[in-house]
Order: structure tokens, then sequence, then C-alpha cells
């Protein structure tokens, strides 16, 4: 007797989502299955990679891979077009974290500048991270969608304190995508997209990140969060779940200590750019099973690695 | 079909004998719907009513046991395909391969390196538990067992890699003892393979070209008697291993295929070899989805420090949160007049905090006393983290030691100070902010201010 | 009369319109394009209205055709009202014409015809209230002072200002500094400019509304609701002007005059307004205009970092204490009228006046007023008034309804602290965090320590007793609705708790008055309205309303639930229950155990071990979690016999309830002291011994029906 081999096949899907413009686009969602059960139905995006590149440049990068990936670049602009060139990228991420007013606070003006810049200098789909304060991204990120039009970036993105001002004019006024973020919870990310299409976005232009940790910092919250979010967009219909989920990897992974520890204090841990490389890299892979379309990295060996598992698997 | 409690208890002889170490039948009942305990470990059981429970009682995913000692390990066992639907139970365990293909020197050097990486992790050792040992083409059984021998030296439980009855057997003789898994059993030798296995006590991997021959060879394992198995569901790629040990659990737990019902083994080297990123990125991944046992070239700290974190994540039981032990940490240098900061003992809550606290540089001692491993506002709504708790951990334990009389409590709690300044006479109590985001900066302003 | 001068007005610039078109064309040719600069909609308001784009002069004509068939001349409301609506299409021609062959009609400081750029720009603080209303000023105030003070008004509040007319003239006159950047736009001298305005709204609503152009229904449905205009035209008005008003309250714009002669008023849409001075608060309020405060006008800061700090008596000023003097909190639901808003009215001494370190009475009524306001509401703000007072710092609050006690610190009373700004406090934080409730508040502190007593005793007690009485005689049987709660979702995901008048959350912290509250005032959050229309059984409590419920919000986990049985689809427990009850098969009743009780039970379970296996969302017939205050409803385990199956609870839990308990017992079956039938701990957690207990006392359990 032969194995019984029961497909798992769901009549929802994942929404798609096109990011860019003009040539140069990149889609992600679009699948009814969880992520790399190409087994119980065909894939029809698979997911993509993001590079981040920081308004700060490399002020604040301790990896040397990093740092020589980069070497040679004097601008963002510049930097813009090797993120862009790296093996296995898929679209450029801008975070705007000079913009914190608890860090450099960078005004809104000169951060703009950036933005055109590197826009200017890649015509590749484009992501742009606002400083993670709210206050401040409800001033910066509407600046940034007017700055953009036409260009159909991904603001990341609106939270549940901002919605309003970023929802609306990434959404409605400059027809930008809109990330959609909450804090590792499926009722939160749920009722931010309630709101936010109620602002009268359309839900197609709704990117989720749902909020994201470094492996062994209560990531178990991240993988049952995402885990229901699937299931509850597939096997539910619930289309108020159904947004593609982006996942910014290395701002988590960079910072934590697994990753940050030099090796001279830490001998026996060996050096620290492997240590950044595989947090990175098992955190993203983390992130894809649970259920993100796409992932946003910064180290190329990472970016290549996972690259790698994503073609194997697709 | 699963039966609740109830259903059971009816079905029990509702003497409260205790005999079988619950004080009553309902207890029983209730432990033995939740798969704690077995039906028959109940000596009054009717024979009818054992047989028509135990089929309905058994677990779906077999509970296999490999290695002695410390390195007796669980495999498997699990109900559920999601860990929110119930928690996870039995971690998967990390193998590094060795291989007879490899010479003396590559050998030597991955040995020593394997005992590097052990470490604790809230409360978990972490470190390499398997050492997975593959009989590479044209070894021959003395070969293979000086291997084995080599690798036995070690400590950790053994996986033997080998579909040669004789030479899994030769093998198997030096090491059997500590209880290893024979993973060599496929639709050609399996017959051969089981008596090996049988007769050395030991636990049998199976594999197969395609999940429809690992299926047929199962069932017929089963059907020689064995039901100590393992399954290897490593493929001809990343692709098939992924679709085959998705699959073979998908099948046992959610459509009751019990053929299918034991754990699996996924060997990275296989389908990766040489790419080391690649292999951690796959680790990750069948940590997170099925793999039981993962084989991998090799566990570094670079590769241990992510995937133990995520695996210790992964199955948490929500029901008994990560905790952190209680103390004082002095962070950034911190001496006996450096300023004290208290939070939570919950794992996470500490994690986030302390890595905040080091990102200020600011020398502090961070006091952990025992909230109940709770988050800040949790473990203050169910009053294990309130004034009188902090202020008497803080008279017994932190007053002999350090000199600084400045708390900073959570921002979070800041209704505590004034219960705190009652109970802590001498000490200013300073609140602190509502995220430990915000730390850095509170901080570096106070310490800017010449207040710490 | 009213509809007849709109016709005439409407009638006289179709005329004018018709007549300049004609002109236009025979001086540049039907073929000569027209457009207004900097927009991708041509004529926006009769592209918005009919879906036509018109680029030449020659369909300018075609198109007076179709604002023509807009002139019906029935002699209802709504013909005059689209006779409006033409009358602003006209406008528009007139005013497009101007800009012929690139022409640059206005110039400083008119702006006539606003580009796209700025609707985008001013979209989102509309969409985020920062912006929360745009008036638009038609002619000439009664004298130029008044005027600028109301253009002014409206300024402060952050409304963006729009002038067409003799108001541009007197803010000239005063000096008023105005433009696009200050938030004072003014259009231009003819009425016909005011079209630009109307232009924006419709803009707005093809760009943020997704509106399709030409779904004129779709149109004023999003500017009625989503563009916050209206209009202040002030006297005389003539037919033109009233024929463009009918089109902004076609649009949703109300109309505020001081106009008193040939008019007559249309509730909520033409309001009469003789004095100036009050057309900010009468617009605002008809067009339900919100003005978000941002700082709470007080000399000390106020955070939640002060929650915790507690006034000693030698750092206190004064205090007041509920359980010496007369002291009460209270809020009061009010008609619109009775309200207005932010007035804080101090009746009684202040604190300089009273004795350093005295004891005094206070009591504040704050009275709140608003469209969805409900009585119910009531509680639920007051007991926010703790936190409220409790984060000023230097302040300090314990206690609730006519038992709190405030100190104020010396500090605070140095810095000013007096008693109008416990008033501004509680005006501020109960507009901000009630904003879906309460439109207009205002707020009396009384220190009289005569007023203090009549409050108290006359005002707030009986308020509270009615309440009191009012939350006794909720039953599941009296309300239409229940409601959902999945706050706990984040630690049980599967977990859905149905909370009814009588069966509060298991947690025991959420109401159905709580539960109702939360999902009025956050109608996306946790708790959703159940309805219960299809019962499947009423003694169970099945509904197919609330099964369809918990499914939606377990996303699938649960399908069914009961809210009266335990043995049959009982509710789910998060975790974070109370109590858990467990069936005890011998004596054919339920033990109860609390958190707080660490014992043995004579299930031969500890609470923890129940707890394992009824947390976590799962049913497990035979067991549920509750809260304390269930376990004397009328509704516990009502479907197996109700309460008389409780034969066991911890000693401390039972004194807990015993007296409502008691109460529910004598009432239901007749029978006194039932708590002392129940067993506890100082009798036996043994389950036979259990049964010799009952039997002794003659429990009702014992005689009932199997429980299985």
């Amino acid at each position: 007797m032969p194995f019984n081999q029961k497909l798992q096949k769901f009549n929802a899907k994942i929404n798609t989502v096109t990011i860019g413009s003009g040539d140069k686009t990149v889609t992600i969602g679009g699948d009814s299955t969880y992520p790399f059960y190409s087994f119980d139905a065909p894939s029809e995006n698979a997911p993509k990679i993001g590079v981040e590149i920081s308004d700060m440049g490399l002020e604040n990068i301790v990896s040397e891979g990093i740092k020589a990936y980069y070497d040679g670049a004097s601008t963002i602009g510049e930097m813009a077009k090797k993120a862009a060139a790296m093996e296995g990228a898929d679209f450029v991420a801008l975070i705007l974290e000079g913009g914190d007013p608890n860090g450099v606070n960078k005004s809104v003006d000169e951060l703009i500048a950036v933005v055109k810049e590197v826009a200017d200098a890649i015509d590749a789909p484009l992501v742009v991270e606002g400083c993670k304060n709210v206050e401040k991204d409800a001033e910066l990120l509407p600046k940034v969608a007017e700055a953009l039009q036409g260009r159909n970036v991904l603001i990341l993105s609106e939270k549940e304190e901002n919605y309003k001002a970023i929802g609306a004019a990434a959404g409605l006024a400059y027809d930008q995508i809109v990330g959609a973020e909450s804090a590792v919870d499926i009722n939160l990310a749920k009722q931010l997209n309630v709101v936010t299409t109620q602002l009268g976005v359309n839900a197609q232009k709704i990117v989720m990140n749902i909020g994201s940790a470094a492996a062994g910092y209560g990531y178990e919250y991240v993988v049952s969060t995402m885990d229901r979010i699937k299931g509850a967009a597939l096997s539910q219909n619930d289309n108020m779940l159904q947004m593609p989920i982006i996942t910014p990897v290395s701002a988590e992974t960079w910072g934590v200590k697994e990753a940050t520890a030099s090796e001279k204090d830490m001998p026996e841990w060996g050096p620290e750019e492997e240590r950044g490389i595989d947090m990175e890299v098992m955190t993203a892979a983390a992130d894809l099973a649970a259920g993100s379309d796409a992932v946003i990295l910064r180290h190329p060996e990472a970016v290549a690695a996972i690259s790698r598992m994503i073609k194997a698997l697709a | 079909m699963a039966l609740n409690g109830i259903q059971i208890f009816k079905l029990t002889p509702k003497k409260n004998c205790k005999e079988c170490g619950c004080p009553t039948c309902m207890a029983f009942s209730m432990k033995v719907a939740q798969g704690a305990m077995k039906i028959e470990q109940c000596p009054h059981m009717s024979d009818e009513a054992l047989a028509s429970l135990s089929e309905a009682t058994a677990p779906p995913m077999k509970t296999i046991k490999i290695g002695t000692g410390d390195g007796e390990f669980t495999l498997g066992g699990e109900t559920v395909l999601f860990r929110h639907e119930k928690t996870f139970v039995s971690k998967p365990r990390y193998a590094v391969a060795l291989c007879t293909c490899m010479d003396d020197a590559t050998v030597e050097a991955k040995l020593a390196e394997i005992p590097k990486v052990d470490y604790d992790r809230i409360g978990e050792r972490m470190y390499a538990e398997l050492v997975y040992v593959n009989c590479g083409e044209g070894a021959d059984a003395a070969k293979y067992t000086a291997l084995v021998e080599k690798a036995a030296g070690l400590g950790r439980t053994l996986v033997l890699d080998c579909k040669d009855p004789e030479i899994a057997k030769a093998a198997l003789a030096v090491c059997k003892d500590s209880k290893p898994v024979l993973n060599g059993a496929d639709a050609s030798n399996y017959e051969a393979m089981n008596a090996v296995a049988t007769e050395a006590g030991v636990v049998l991997g199976v594999s197969g070209k395609d999940l429809n021959e690992l299926y047929d060879t199962t069932a017929a394992l089963e059907k020689l008697g064995n039901k100590n198995l393992v399954l290897d569901t490593t493929g001809a790629d990343i692709k098939e291993t992924f679709a085959n040990t998705v699959q073979v659990r998908r099948a046992a737990l959610k459509d009751q295929d019990r053929t299918f019902g034991y754990p699996s083994i996924v060997n990275l080297v296989k389908i990766a070899r040489g790419d080391l990123h690649l292999q951690a990125a796959l680790a990750s991944m069948f940590t997170m989805k099925y793999g039981s046992i993962i084989v991998m070239e090799q566990m570094t700290y670079a590769e241990a420090l992510p995937l133990y974190g995520l695996r210790q994540n992964v199955y948490t039981d929500p029901q008994k949160p990560m905790k952190v032990e209680p103390g004082i940490y002095p962070l950034n240098g911190a001496d006996e007049n450096s300023v004290v900061v208290t939070t939570v003992d919950f794992a996470l809550t500490y994690f986030v905090v302390s890595g905040e606290l080091e990102r200020s540089g600011v020398p502090l001692n961070l006091v952990i006393n025992d909230a109940g491993g709770l988050s800040v506002l949790t473990s203050w709504a169910a009053g294990k983290f309130s004034g009188n708790s902090i202020s008497s951990y803080i008279k017994e334990n932190v007053e002999p030691k350090v000199k600084s009389r400045k708390l900073i409590i959570p921002g979070k709690v800041a209704v505590l100070k004034g219960d705190l300044e009652a109970k802590l006479p001498g000490w200013e109590i300073i609140v602190g902010p509502r995220e430990a985001v915000q730390l850095v900066k509170f901080l570096k302003d106070l310490q800017a201010d010449g207040q710490i | 009369m009213l509809i007849d001068r709109i016709f005439n007005g409407n009638d006289a610039v179709y005329g004018l319109t018709c007549q300049a078109v004609e002109e236009a064309i025979a001086q540049h040719g039907a073929d000569k394009a027209v457009e207004f600069p900097h927009t991708a909609y041509c004529l926006p308001c009769y592209y918005a209205v009919t879906g036509v784009k018109v680029k030449t002069l020659g369909e300018m004509k075609e198109a007076l055709g179709v604002i023509k068939s807009l002139m019906t001349r029935e002699h209802q409301l709504d013909d005059a009202l689209m006779s409006g609506v033409a009358t602003a299409l006209c406008a528009e021609f007139i005013e497009v014409l101007k800009y012929l062959d690139g022409a640059e009609p206005y110039s400083e400081p008119y702006y006539g015809h606003l580009p796209d750029s700025i609707i985008r720009e001013l979209g989102v603080p509309l969409v985020t209230g920062d912006i929360p209303g745009v008036a638009v000023i038609i002619g000439s105030a009664p004298t130029a002072q008044e005027g600028v003070d109301l253009v002014k008004s409206y300024q402060a509040q952050g409304i963006l200002v729009t002038l067409v007319g003799g108001i541009i003239d007197q803010a000239q006159e005063l000096g008023l500094k105005m433009g696009y950047n200050v938030r004072i736009v003014p259009l231009g001298k003819d009425i016909t400019s005011v079209i630009h305005v109307v232009s924006v709204a419709l803009r707005a609503a093809l760009i943020f509304g997704n509106v399709t152009p030409g779904d004129a229904a779709a149109l004023i449905k999003y500017t009625s609701e989503r563009v916050p205009a209206f209009v202040n035209a002030f006297k005389p008005i003539d037919d033109v002007i009233l024929a463009a008003g009918a089109g902004a309250i076609k649009l949703g714009f109300p109309v505020i005059s001081n106009e008193d002669e040939n008019i007559t008023e249309v509730p909520g849409a033409l309001i009469a307004c003789p004095n100036v001075a009050d057309f900010n608060k009468v617009s605002l309020e008809a067009r339900n205009i919100k003005i978000k405060i941002t700082n709470i006008d007080i000399p000390v800061a106020f955070a939640s970092a002060f929650e915790g700090e507690i006034i000693r008596r030698k750092d206190m000023q004064v205090e007041f204490d509920g359980s010496r003097v007369d002291c009460a909190e209270l809020v009061q639901t009010r008609s619109m009228d009775e309200v207005e808003d932010h007035k804080i009215t101090v009746v009684g001494p202040d604190v300089d006046e009273m004795e350093l370190g005295s004891k005094n009475p206070i009591a504040y009524v704050v009275e709140v007023a608003g469209k969805r306001m409900q009585p119910d509401f009531e509680p639920v703000i007051e007991r926010k008034f703790h936190n409220y007072i409790n984060c000023i710092e230097g302040v300090y609050h314990t206690g609730q309804r006519d038992m709190q006690r405030i100190r104020i610190g010396k500090e605070a009373y140095n810095a000013g602290f007096r008693i109008r700004h416990i008033g501004e406090v509680l005006y501020t934080q109960v507009k901000n965090e009630f904003e879906a409730v309460v439109d207009k508040c205002q707020v009396t502190v009384y220190t009289d320590p005569a007023e203090c007593t009549r409050i108290r005793h006359e005002v707030a007690i009986p308020v509270f007793d009615k309440r009191d009485a009012r939350l006794e005689n909720l039953t599941d049987e009296t309300v239409d609705v229940y409601y959902s709660c999945i706050l706990c979702q984040a630690f049980s995901p599967s977990h859905v708790c149905v909370v009814t008048p009588e069966r509060l959350g298991l947690c025991g912290a959420v109401s159905w008055l709580d539960a109702k509250a939360t999902n009025e005032l956050d109608p996306n959050g946790p708790c959703q309205i159940i309805t219960k229309e299809r019962p499947i059984d009423e003694n169970l409590g099945s509904y197919e309303d609330v099964d369809e419920a918990v499914q939606k919000f377990s996303q699938g986990a649960l399908e069914h639930v009961t809210l009266y049985s335990i043995m049959q689809d009982p509710m789910t427990s998060c975790g974070c229950f109370e109590c858990i009850c467990g069936i005890e098969p011998f004596s054919n009743g339920v033990v109860i155990a609390n958190r707080e009780y660490a014992g043995m039970t004579p299930l031969g379970m500890t609470f923890s071990e129940m707890a394992s296996m009824t947390g976590g969302g799962v049913q497990t017939p035979g067991f549920m979690g509750h809260g304390k205050h269930f376990i004397s409803s009328k509704k516990f385990m009502k479907a197996e016999g109700g309460i008389e199956r409780i034969v066991w609870m911890p000693k401390e839990l039972k004194e807990t309830v015993a007296e409502r308990l008691n109460k529910t017992a004598k009432e239901l079956y007749g029978i006194d002291n039932f708590t002392d039938m129940i067993g506890d701990e100082t009798n036996t957690t043994d389950p036979e011994e259990l049964v010799a207990f009952l039997t002794e006392h003659n429990h009702p359990a014992l005689s009932m029906d199997p429980m299985m």
C-alpha cells in the first residue's frame, strides 16, 4: 500500500504586490500554500531579498565584509548602486536611521535629499524605511512618499500611532505601497490593516511588517504570529490578513550581542564576522520558513546564501 | 479520534485506588487525555476498555529514545504542526558529521572542535548532542569501526550511517551500549538491518528513494515488529528534502497516518556539501519545520549561537516562561558604586533590557529578582513585581553588596515609586522609560546631568 | 420661497455663463483650449460630477446642456440643491474663462485656482485631523474686527480658512497675515471664486477617496463624510450666493449665516446664527468637528511617570478626604445644548484660602455630551479619574466614587497649581481618551462644604445606587447583544471570551459594560458585538451567532461554544482565569479552585494541574475557567442545574462569595445558608470523605440527575 499523499489546497491566496516602476519591478506574494510547500501547489513568486543601506552610510556598520563590499563608494548614491548590484539582491532598502530624534536627529529636508539621491542613482525597486520614531516618521515618510512620486516604492512603515499620516500620504496622496507595521500579534496586524483600508488605502497596496526579532530573542512570537497569519489568510480566507509580509532582518540581527561582541572580548566565540553573518542568515531563513515574502538583509554573504536557499526551494 | 478526559473516565473502574500514582481516577483520565500518561498504567482497566482506548489514545507520532545517561534524548512525540496549537515537545538535535572519507587529520580536527561549543543559555546546556558517523564508499568494517570508536571517545551519542549489515554489526559491537542510532535500512536491506538493529537494541533509521519507498519500507519494518524507528527524509536535493520532511510530519499529525509517525533525520551534508552558510540557513529552516536529527558539517559558535537560541525559542512552553536566575548582573564594568537598575526575570525582557543597557555603555548593576518569569506589566498585575518583592530583595541581597542608593525602575511600573520610597529608606527611586529602546538616551541623559 | 430664490440665483448664473461662453467662442473659436493650471483633472468639478473631461470652448458649450439638465424645477428641496450644484459648475466655467491663453487672473493676495499638489499635501493633515476642518467665509462681516476675530478663531484651532469677497478687504484692513502657509487662503473677490475650494474638495474625493469621476452619489458621500468643510456667509445673502450655498449643502457642507431676512432655516444645513461671535461654535457643532487638544494647560507636568508619586504629610499643602468629609467624583451624561465645551467652574474656596495641611471636601462633576455617549459609559470614564489625577506632578489620588482622597503637594501649589487645574486635567483627558463618544465636556469642581454635601448625598449617591441597581438587573435575557473579547490572544491564540451581563470575562476584569464601552471606543478593537438572534438551545446557551463569532475570532480553532454548560462545548480559557471548576463524579457535582489556593482538591488535582488542562484555548468538557463573580450567577452551569452543583471550594473563596452565593441559592432553590453545605479543605480533600460530608449536610447535588 503506497503512501497516500494528501495535498493541502487552499482556495485563498496571499495578495500579489509589485514594487517599483518601469522595467525593474519585483513582485511578492501570490502563493496559496504555506511557505515553500510547492508540493501542494506551484509557487507564483519566490520570496525576495532586499539589501539595506543607511543614510548614515557605513558609520554604524561593524562588519568588515559589509564595509569591504562598499569600498570605494563615496556617496550614498554609489552605495545604492552597489547594493542594487549585489548578487542575489532583488531590491534596495534605504533606512533613514539618522532621523531618529534620540540619535543624530537629521532634519526631514536632509533625509529627503538622501532619498532623492538614492532614487536618482538606481532604477531598482526601492523600499524606504523610516527612523522608527513614530512622530518623526509621521512627518518624514509622507515627504518621502511625495518625493518619490511615480516610483511605486514601499514605505516602511506606518504604525498604529501614525497610520493616518503615513497611510494617507503613501497610500492615497502619492500612490505608493504602504508598509503596515505591528508588534508580533495577529490581532494588532489585522486591526492595522482594517483601519488602513478604512482610510481608503487599497488592500492590494499594503505589505505587512508583523514585527521581527533575532533568533533567540523571543523569536517564538514571530513564528506563531506568522503561522497564524498565514493560516488565517489561507484557510479562513481572511482578506484583512492576506497582505504579503516583509521582514527587515538585519536591523535586528546586527544589534545583538552574538553579532557585535568582538573576538577580543569573547575569544572562545571566534570571529565576529562569521557570527554576524550566521545570525543574519539563520534569522532570515527562519522568517522565510514562517512566512515572510521578502526579507531585508545587509551582508553580501548572507544575501548570497539566502538567495541560494530560495532558489533551491522554489 | 482523540478522547477527552470525561470519555476516558467513564471507562475507568472509578475506584480511586491510587495505584496508578494519581489520587483519583478523574485525575488519571485527564492526564491520559493530555498524553501525559498511558492508559495501560491503570492496573484495573478491563480488556475491552483497554482495547477501545489504547488505539484512540495512542499518540499519532511515536516518542523514540536514543542514547544513554546524559546523552539520552527523546525524539518525536509531537502532536501538532504549529507551536501555537500546543507546545512542541522534542527539540531537534544537531549532529556533526564525520566520514570514513576524511583523512585522519580532518577527523582529529573535527573531534577537537566539537567539544569547544558547550555553554549555558537560560538554564539549558548548548552543545552538539550527536556525532554522525558516515560509512563512506569503499570503507570496510575495520576502517568504519575504527572511526566509530574514535567518535565514541567523545562521549556524544552517535548516529551511524551505514547500509552494510555486516559492517554495521561490527560497528555496533563497539558502541551499542551507548544506544546509538543505526541509520541504514532501505528497500534493499531492511530485513537484514532490522535484525542487526534489533539484536543490538538500537533505533533503526530508514530511508527510501522517494516517499513511497520510504513508506513501504517503514510499513514492512513495522510488520516485522520494529517500531523503534527514525525516518531519514533526506532527498536528492534541498527541495525534495524539505518536501519529504514536511509531508512525513504532516501525514502523521494531520492525516493520522501512523506509518509516518516517526522522528526524522535530515542530512544537510548531503544536500549542501561544502556550503556552510547555506547549511546554516537550512539548519534554521529544518529547526522550524520538522527536523528531529539535523546533520551538519560543523557546529562552531557562529552556527550555535543563533541556532540554539532559535531552537530554545521555538520549543518554549508558553505555560512555562523562560526565566533568568535572580542576581546582580554588573554591566559595562560596574562596581559597587554604580547605579542599580531593576527589571523582571522574564528572559525576553532581560535580553532586550540588558542589550540596551550594554549599548548605553553606562556602568550599572542590573538586579533581577524572581518575578515569576512574566513581563513587567503582567508580573506587576500578578503581584510578583511589587514594592514588597523588589524592596525585600534589595534589602537582603543588594544592600550588603552595592553602595549606590539609586534605583531605576521600569517606566511601566512608575506606580511603584512611592511604595518603594517608603519601603527602601535612603534610596532614590528613579522612574525609567517605558520602553527598552529609550534606555540608551535615558541613561546618557542621566549621566550627562551628573545624576548617576 | 427659499427654493424660488435658489432657482432665481441659479438661472441668473446660468444665463451669465452661457453668455460668457458664447462671447469667448465668438472671440477665440470653438477649438480654443481651456484649462486650469497644474491640474490633471481639466475642469475638476465638472469632471468629478459628470466624468467628462472638458478641454475646449466648444466642449464647454455642449457641457452647458448637461448642466441645464440638472436644473429641474419641481420645487422640491432636492431640485433646489441640484440647482445649487449646477450653479457651482457654472461658476467653474466662468472662472476657467479667466485663465484663457495662460492668463494669470489672480495676484497677491488672491490665490484663485489651487494646484493638485496642494490637495495632495492637504490630504494628509485632513485625514489625520491635524487640519480638523475647512472654513469657507463669504462676504463682509458686520465689522472688520468681528470678521478677523472669526478667522483667527479658526486659525487657532488649526482649521484651514478660505476667504471670498469682502472679508479679504477687511482682513487686509486690519493687517492680518494671510497665505497658505498660515492656513488662511484668500480665493478671490467674486462669488464665483468660491469654486476653487469646492474644486479642492472634489479633487480630494477623486485622489483620496478613489471615487470614479461621474459617480455623483459616491462623490457626495465622500465629501459629506470625509471633507469637514462648512460655509460662513455674511449678510446680505443674495440669490446667487444662496444658490451657491445650496451647492455646498448638497455636498454636505452646512451653511451658517447671520442673514435674517427672506431666508428659512434648513436644520443641520442652513443655519441662522445672528451673532458672528458664535459662528465658530455653531459651525464646529454643525459639522461635528472635534479639535484635538495637544497640551494640558496646567503649571506642573503631566505624565505617567508621576503615577506612583506619593505626597507625604510634611510635603502636603492641602488634602481632600472622602472618608472624613463629603467628597464625590462623578460623570454625568447631558444633552448637547446643556454642555458648554471646556467650561471649567470652581464653586467654593481655592487652595490659597485653605489652611496649610487642612482636610477639605471636594466634589467634581464632569458633564459630557455626545451623539454616541451612553450613561453606561459613565463609570468607565469615572474609573480613569484615578489615573488622570495621579499623573499630575505633585498631586496624589486614591479611591473612587465618594471615597477618593487627594493630596496637593507644596511644590505643586508653589508652582501655581489650583483647583481649576483639576478640572483642566479631567477635561483634557476625557476629551482625548474618549474622543469617540464625548463631543463636549464641562467640569464643575466644588470645594464649598455645603455644595459638596449636596452633590455627594443628593446627586452622586443616588446615581451610584441607580447604577448598581442596573448592574443587578442586567441579565443575559434583557440585552440584545453579547461581546467577544480577544484581549488574551497574544498568549492564547485560539481563545475567545463571550462576555454576557451575567458572565463576565473569565479573568474577572471585563464586564459586559466594559466590553460594550471598549467596543464603542475602539470599534476595531478586541471587543466585538455578537448578536444572539438565532438560538439553537437557550438552556445550553448555544446560538448560531455565537458559534459563528467564535469560529471567526479563533481563526477556525473553535466551532461551537455554549454559554451555560461545562459538559457540552464549554467556553475555553486563555489561562488568566480567576477560578476553575471541574466535575467531581463521586458527588455528582463540581469542585471550584481559585488561583490563590495552592492545596489539593477532591478531584485529585491542584489548581495548577487543572489549569494546565483548561488553559490555552482548548475545550475540556467537565472543566472550565471563570471569574469569581460568576460563581454566584444564576447562569453558572445552568444547563447542568446551576449552583446547586457546587460541592467543594477552598474556604477563603467560599467566604468571599458566600453572601452573594447564598442569596442566589435562596432565590433559585429556597436554600438557606447554602455555603454551609459546601465542603472545603478544612473538611476534606478526599472524594469519599466529601460524599460523606455532603450526605451529612444533605447537599442537593447528591440527589440530582447524574452529570454524565
